[in-house]
């Protein structure tokens, strides 16, 4: 077929020209490595971001609210300039294990216990792709969508 | 791997779920090539369609259970990765103080890389429309899977490829 032929070539000149990179390859690879067999899902649901200019705690505030799985998680993500700060609550309010997944750490990732109010804080989060992973008492488990922080 | 070496898609998204690494990494190199054109046609930059393709595999991990048709999972991914790319569009928009660019970036690569064969020239000379649609008809196994980035009914995508692919004949001919 000469068509066939044809957008045969216009592949080759796009893979000469513009070709995928390795590490997004291998990024697609190791991906799966985050996979939590049997965890429900809490997906982004709503997104919301505001500048806050006045006091010490001025800078960028990002709120994200997760639903899904029986549970809704609202995270603030506090961006001072010199840090970011990630607070968070889950609803229903239970003593969680919270752990926060980061695309750009060799680690599973810092760990925190929510309070029995479902509070949590995470004081120092890096930029990139990250999840929440909870493991509820019931000893079962409900992670977050990746967001980019 | 090429896509028409890949096997029955679904078959591997069965097998990830059960675990198998092996199946998964042949997803990813299967459709790695595709995604990064859908990420690129939308005018992403390199850093930003990284991320797009990223976010868009682990969109995959977490609804790998949730999936209802694994033999679509080429659509869905391509769903996904476009609607990534434009969320990154609309929130990284240019700088005020910049003008916005007057190619995308997959215009700005063929640009730069003219010389590298006759056909990446007739491909610089003609429309975005057509240069995006013959870019991503020549990465993706079928047309049912592009039909949701091409904007474009699936009836449609066969006379539209053929007009383009007669006015890159004409170029390479001229």
């Amino acid at each position: 077929m000469i068509d066939d032929e044809l957008l045969g070539r216009v592949r080759a000149a796009f893979q000469a020209v513009d070709p995928v990179p390795e590490g997004v390859v291998a990024a697609g690879r190791a991906a799966f490595a985050w996979r939590v067999p049997g965890a429900g899902l809490a997906e982004l649901a709503d997104e919301q971001e505001e500048r806050v200019l006045a006091g010490a705690r001025g800078g960028r505030v990002r709120a994200l609210t997760f639903t899904g799985a029986g549970v809704t998680v609202e995270v603030e993500v506090h961006d001072t300039g010199r840090g970011r700060e990630l607070t968070g609550r889950l609803t229903p309010a239970v003593a969680a294990r919270v752990r926060l997944r980061h695309v750009g750490l060799e680690s599973d990732g810092a760990v925190v216990e929510a309070s029995a109010s479902g509070h949590f804080v995470f004081a120092q989060v890096p930029e990139g792709l990250a999840s929440l992973v909870f493991e509820l008492p019931d000893a079962s488990t409900v992670v977050t969508s990746w967001v980019r922080l | 791997m090429a896509l028409d070496r890949l096997g029955e898609p679904g078959a591997l998204v069965r097998r990830a779920r059960d675990g198998d690494g092996a199946a998964w990494a042949r997803l990813v190199e299967g459709y790695s090539d595709l995604l990064w054109s859908v990420a690129r046609t939308t005018g992403l930059s390199n850093s930003d369609a990284a991320d797009a393709v990223q976010t868009t595999w682990l969109r995959l991990v977490e609804h790998l259970d949730r999936i209802r048709d694994p033999d679509a999972v080429g659509g869905w991914l391509i769903s996904t990765v476009r609607h990534e790319s434009l969320r990154l569009v609309r929130h990284r928009p240019p700088p005020p103080d910049e003008r916005p660019a007057e190619h995308s970036a997959t215009e700005q690569v063929v640009l730069a890389r003219e010389h590298v064969c006759r056909v990446g020239s007739a491909l610089r000379a003609m429309q975005p429309r057509c240069r995006n649609l013959l870019r991503l008809l020549a990465a993706a196994p079928s047309y049912a899977e592009l039909s949701a980035v091409l904007d474009l009914p699936v009836g449609s995508i066969g006379p539209t490829r053929a007009r383009c692919l007669a006015e890159l004949s004409r170029r390479l001919s001229a």
